[in-house]
């Protein structure tokens, strides 16, 4: 019996393989396909991150594959995105970058999701000699090594909030005095020592700074604190869990600034469905907005990347920038090997370093550590439950709503 | 003075939702012998029944409570009765590989169901509170600390005031002991485990209010559970409640101790918990073994 039914599985089994042989050798102008490896977060505490930056690549994947692929030398190559669940834990995600370039044969790294994953999968990625373009590593801790195999298309995380800055500067009455509340993770530091650098020289004083423990959202000591100050902007450096859980505490302990700004968070459509209206007048700095008006040079336009998106995800949410960012360091390595008229990795290593082409996510060059430092921030507002890119002005479809008023009269 | 006065409150109310967490914990581990570690995961099932009442029929969360206990009693049973009961004697690791796998079983079908979405319970009065003086209280965590102390005191008279308690005490004591006198000991086992389970998902109900939850949100909580039982000690409800309340005073006050980089908020706790442990091995009113 059960040796009957192993050589119905044996049949089957060679029909197909039969079947795929017959479908796979197609004309000489289709190359092998090549296979990117990436180590998301799908489960863990950044399972939701995890799953936006996937999004973006696999949005880019149905694009180029539906073109028949990447053009190498007139010859075009298919796509396959091999990815493997680091569990929202660094050193698991530098574990499985390991075994996707060794196992599955991944010719090129695409990152995974945080500053910290990102630190240890580029370590695994130089010593490979395999190339990675990351989308939401922003630490500039992971660039100061001297990696020749690491790139980030977005903006460090120095700028995240410094917009924010140049943005209250120009609002009246100026707020003056700044309460910096940070998580202690590398990416979230780096942002708060930029906001401390840079608002003396924009005539802010910072009056209170603490750091809090990364992903243990209990606020509600330091948000007391903050508040007997009264600090006219209050400014958080952290993730989502502690934006919505500060905004929370902020309302619930009387804490009234001028304005509340977030480094990530009020991007996402979680935070407006978790607050409600009290999510109103937050400010957050993005590296991309729905609203962006850059001219692409290939791709797909800011316009129709948001209807791809809805399409493909059946939803009525705009992709955020988490989403768009991992598009954009699909882009990239589409544009150097490209660029490169080669597979080979550290031929498409230099098409990378030369890179410098506008796509709908802005323009995208790495300066000499491999950072983009060419792209700006821009500032974004929730108004009346929907965001509003408000700053700058040359992008913006909004004017910042300003002050924030008083959660009392809310 | 008034900073101190507010920072000694928060911990409190802090404190009354790891009670509240803690509660059932610390009842599964006194009488059953089992450390769940699937309990955050139950507090989290707890936290999306009232998010989901909420935001589908805009049920009040502190009105959505008794569902969360009841469902959660209903479930807690089935898996005591179904899964956990087959090694219930069984050493110590066995119990932990269950509930380790249970709670990523947990975690993986809320993944499914509710997506890694960050949710949140944000009712119309979540802003309000009490201001005396320079001093606020708010409401809504009020409420949490209030419902704890109601669980606490709901926990003390079922164990000390009723037969189905004694009936629990007696399978904590002795197994063999209670069956031979008429103990139905896979019933209080899995009675046992409901009522912890019922008291997580209250303790979750609570907890969507003030911050977001998402499918994996309930391990840190399991942890706390762990150490305010270890803190307060094992066997008695007034326990919980001191080790509870202590745990959220240490966390709260070791945010705003001048001179402290509040990152290290969650190490003193745990600091505080080894010189607990050291000093004073049974916790700060636990029973002597």
């Amino acid at each position: 019996m059960r040796r009957e039914k192993l050589g119905v599985l044996l049949a089957v089994t060679a029909l197909l393989a039969a079947a795929c042989g017959a479908s796979g050798g197609g004309t000489p102008t289709t190359g092998a396909p090549i296979i990117f490896g990436a180590a998301v977060s799908l489960t863990g505490a950044q399972s939701k991150e995890g799953a936006l930056t996937k999004q973006g690549y696999d949005l880019w994947l149905d694009w180029i594959n539906q073109r028949g692929g990447i053009v190498v030398n007139g010859v075009k190559h298919p796509v396959e995105i091999k990815y493997e669940d680091d569990q929202s834990t660094p050193n698991l995600s530098a574990t499985l970058v390991q075994k996707l370039i060794t196992d599955e044969k991944a010719q090129f790294i695409l990152g995974p999701y945080g500053s910290a994953a990102t630190a240890t999968d580029a370590i695994v990625a130089e010593k490979n000699g395999i190339p990675m373009v990351e989308a939401n590593g922003a630490a500039q801790s992971i660039f100061s090594k001297g990696y020749k195999f690491t790139f980030g298309v977005l903006s460090p995380a120095n700028k995240y909030l410094t917009g924010v800055l140049d943005m209250a500067a120009t609002l009246s009455p100026k707020p003056t005095t700044i309460a910096m509340l940070t998580a202690n993770d590398n990416f979230s530091v780096e942002v708060a020592k930029a906001v401390e650098d840079y608002a003396p020289t924009k005539g802010f004083q910072v009056i209170f700074t603490k750091q809090y423990p990364a992903a243990a959202p209990e606020v509600s000591g330091l948000i007391s604190q903050a508040a007997r100050l009264n600090p006219d902007i209050v400014m958080n450096s952290g993730h989502l869990a502690e934006s919505i859980a500060i905004n929370k505490a902020a309302k619930q302990l009387g804490l009234n600034a001028k304005i509340f700004a977030y480094s990530v968070g009020p991007s996402t459509p979680d935070f407006i469905k978790a607050l409600g209206a009290d999510a109103n007048y937050v400010f957050d700095g993005s590296q991309w907005t729905p609203q962006v008006k850059y001219k692409p040079a290939f791709y797909l336009s800011v316009s129709d990347y948001v209807k791809a998106y809805k399409t493909k995800y059946s939803t009525t949410d705009d992709p955020d920038y988490h989403v768009a960012e991992s598009t954009a360091a699909c882009l990239a390595f589409q544009k150097a090997i490209e660029n490169a008229g080669s597979l080979d990795a550290t031929k498409v290593r230099d098409a990378l370093v030369s890179l410098d082409v506008m796509t709908f996510f802005g323009q995208i060059k790495f300066d000499s550590r491999g950072i983009n430092t060419f792209k700006p921030m821009v500032v974004e507002q929730i108004q009346n439950g929907a965001h509003y890119t408000v700053f700058p002005l040359d992008v913006a479809n909004g004017k910042p709503q300003y002050p924030t008023p008083p959660w009392s009269s809310r | 003075m008034s900073q101190f006065i507010q920072q000694v409150i928060l911990g409190l109310l802090l404190g009354g939702v790891y009670v509240a967490v803690a509660l059932g914990f610390s009842l599964v581990w006194g009488i059953l012998n089992i450390v769940n570690l699937a309990h955050g995961a139950l507090v989290i099932v707890g936290a999306y029944i009232t998010w989901a009442l909420f935001t589908r029929w805009h049920i009040d969360p502190f009105l959505s409570l008794p569902v969360d206990a009841l469902a959660l009693f209903v479930i807690g049973y089935g898996l005591q009765r179904g899964v956990i009961n087959r090694i219930i004697r069984a050493p110590l690791l066995f119990t932990f590989l269950l509930t380790f796998g249970i709670n990523l079983i947990i975690v993986s079908l809320l993944l499914l169901i509710f997506t890694a979405d960050f949710r949140s319970v944000t009712p119309s009065y979540s802003g309000n509170g009490l201001h005396l003086g320079n001093v606020t209280i708010p409401y809504i965590r009020l409420g949490g600390l209030a419902v704890a102390l109601l669980l606490a005191g709901a926990l003390w008279a079922i164990l000390n005031r009723s037969r189905i308690g004694a009936a629990i005490l007696a399978v904590g004591a002795d197994r063999d002991a209670a069956q031979l006198v008429g103990v139905d000991l896979r019933h209080m086992y899995a009675l046992t485990f409901g009522i912890g389970a019922a008291f997580a998902g209250v303790a979750g109900g609570i907890i969507s209010t003030f911050q977001s939850i998402t499918p994996t949100a309930g391990n840190p909580y399991t942890l706390q559970a762990f150490a305010v039982v270890i803190l307060g000690g094992l066997g008695r409800v007034s326990a919980t409640v001191a080790g509870g309340l202590a745990f959220g005073l240490i966390e709260i006050l070791a945010q705003s101790a001048p001179g402290l980089e509040s990152g290290y908020a969650n190490a003193i706790a745990f600091v505080v918990l080894v010189i607990v442990l050291v000093v004073r091995p049974r916790g700060l009113l636990g029973r002597l073994a």
